[in-house]
């Protein structure tokens, strides 16, 4: 899997994205328009300020309660590459796999806001190579970065639909 | 090799021995999709593109979330969903017929041991019939109508053990309260919790079903317990696949164990936007309420109205106070019309609605808070804005707090008030 390279954007802890990159309490609203908004309230121009590549560096329990899967198709029209944070909501996590969006467990204590950010999924190390910070992390099961480079659970099962890969 | 509740359920459906960690491919039994996430699920499977779905006839289409539909776009949704079902031989439920978690083990869809998984936080709610149910999303659900199968990281799990039975004026909604005040929200996260003990074997399966499905709150991934002649009584006479219950092995290895003196609970409840600010409602009693309710998947079934009749039966709720009580179901509401509940409780002052999750989160719309309102509910979660006004607060407790506090207008303890010790005769 690929090196990801991004700048870094901070979120603070226990983020709920059913409240704050979704549709739950906007009926009606499409993906594009919520990813145009994703954040806002708790991180103002947020969206003005992330480029595609970029990666989020939450607090812990990012994704907490429902967890909507839309939260996640937003973010992947922002362009988001990985998501950190020292643990997810169970229901983010899952999502974010399926749809191919690396989620990072990890601590991020030391990250600052647009730190240039090295991550390689396989070896489980992200780097700020300018300061020369590094963090180790446990790398998601082999299966699970398999899904991950299929581009998500819909482009896995198109590819092997009886979910065998060998 | 001894193995927790999880490792035994997704092992038998992954078809070898699994660990706590291990990523496994597993045959899931049933599947549920209700109406706030059906939208996503009937898109991702057009992403998918799959000209068959041979599982599709073992998913249920829930309409509960926006039951009314508060808007055309919800109503659309609903359009398509009662036509996919037709078209592809799922389970319809519709408007009015009842909440996802109780319309799914009313329906007889699923028994002991099954893996059923729904696309909802508290899919856990399964759990109370000794099946691993848990959360998911469209993309899941797609995938299982399509393959029969999903991916699971098998949970580590929780062992808790009731020592001794509540107390009468204790309810479930108290042990999982007490449980987040100790572990916090979040504190089960990624795992799976047992429950265990006489606490438990003396519950009624209302009371069960509250105990899977709270979980959701302590993050938890599935809540199982073990299957007793109550269980098993329960499922058949539901018209479920005949019940064999599953056990842990002794020797299991869990990643942590808990011990509940059951016996010395008293009433908890949650204070405003968050679940596991919890204390005793002894030490809030005197609270002003505003809004009392009572319903939603996690305490809004027959026990729970019976212990808010019992309060409230020839009284008055308190001046000002706006009451409503929902049904989980369908067949509840007619259980409760059939013991005089729906009577009792609509002569106290209180509104009984249809079926359906309107109480719980401001979708429908019919449920707004004012500024500085505060609610007292039996529902689930309380963080702030969650029904629709975030000057508004929310307060968790059980079904008997909740009437109880609804008499006098402010948090009572259940114990204090006439009716409030009740319990179903054994």
């Amino acid at each position: 899997m690929q090196n990801i390279k991004g700048k870094a954007h901070l979120l603070p802890e226990e983020i709920n994205t059913d409240l704050h990159c979704s549709a739950k309490y906007m009926p009606g609203k499409d993906t594009a328009y919520i990813a145009q908004h994703a954040f806002e309230q708790i991180a103002p121009h947020f969206v003005s300020r992330f480029k595609t590549g970029d990666v989020i560096v939450a607090g812990r329990n990012f994704g907490i309660n429902s967890s909507r899967e839309q939260a996640v198709h937003a973010m992947r029209l922002l362009g988001v590459a990985a998501v950190v944070a020292p643990a997810f909501g169970r229901q983010f996590f899952r999502n974010a796999i399926n749809n191919g969006l690396p989620v990072v467990e990890c601590d991020i204590g030391g990250i600052d806001e647009d730190d240039a950010l090295e991550i390689d999924l396989t070896t489980g190390v992200m780097r700020v190579p300018e300061r020369g910070l590094q963090r180790m992390f446990p790398p998601l099961p082999a299966a699970i970065q398999t899904l991950l480079a299929a581009g998500g659970l819909i482009p896995f099962l198109q590819r092997y639909p009886d979910w065998k890969t060998a | 090799m001894a193995d927790t509740l999880a490792e035994k359920i997704l092992g038998a459906h992954a078809g070898y021995t699994v660990k706590a960690g291990d990523v496994v491919v597993a045959r899931v039994d049933f599947a549920m999709v209700h109406d706030a996430r059906a939208g996503n699920a009937l898109r991702q499977l057009e992403k998918m593109g799959a000209a068959n779905l041979p599982y599709a006839s073992r998913t249920a289409f829930v309409l509960d979330h926006y039951s009314p539909p508060p808007n055309p776009e919800a109503a659309n949704t609903h359009i398509a969903m009662r036509r996919f079902a037709e078209e592809r031989g799922a389970v319809l439920y519709d408007i009015g017929d009842g909440i996802c978690h109780q319309v799914l083990p009313e329906g007889g869809h699923f028994t002991c041991g099954d893996l059923v998984v729904g696309t909802d936080t508290h899919s856990t709610t399964y759990g109370a019939f000794n099946a691993f149910g848990t959360g998911v999303e469209g993309t899941d659900v797609s995938a299982v109508m399509m393959t029969g199968k999903l991916w699971f990281r098998v949970p580590e799990t929780i062992r808790i053990e009731l020592k001794g039975r509540l107390q009468p004026g204790v309810w479930a909604k108290d042990v999982t309260l007490t449980m987040l005040g100790r572990l916090g929200a979040e504190g089960a996260n990624y795992k799976a919790l047992e429950y265990h003990g006489e606490g438990v074997a003396a519950m009624d399966i209302d009371d069960r079903m509250t105990l899977a499905n709270h979980a959701a709150e302590l993050g938890a991934k599935a809540a199982i317990l073990e299957a007793d002649d109550k269980t098993c009584a329960w499922l058949r006479a539901h018209g479920a696949r005949e019940p064999r219950s599953v056990r842990a092995d002794a020797g299991a290895v869990y990643s942590q164990r808990i011990e509940i003196d059951a016996a010395a609970l008293a009433p908890q409840i949650a204070r405003k936007h968050r679940i596991d600010d919890v204390i005793a409602v002894t030490d809030v009693v005197g609270q002003k309420i505003d809004i009392a309710l009572i319903g939603t998947c996690t305490n809004g079934r027959l026990d729970d109205m019976r212990q808010a009749a019992a309060i409230l039966k020839g009284k008055r709720i308190a001046k000002g106070v706006r009451m409503i009580v929902t049904p989980a179901s369908r067949q509840v509401y007619l259980a409760a019309l059939r013991e005089g509940l729906v009577e009792a409780l609509t002569a106290a002052g209180a509104s009984v609605e249809a079926a359906g999750c309107g109480t719980c989160v401001n979708i429908t719309g019919h449920l707004i808070p004012g500024d500085d309102q505060v609610i007292v509910s039996s529902a689930n979660r309380n963080f702030k804005g969650r029904l629709g006004n975030p000057k508004s607060e929310i307060w968790i407790a059980s079904a008997a707090t909740v009437a109880a506090s609804a008499l006098t207008g402010r948090i009572t303890d259940a114990r204090e008030v006439e009716g409030g010790r009740w319990r179903a005769a054994a």
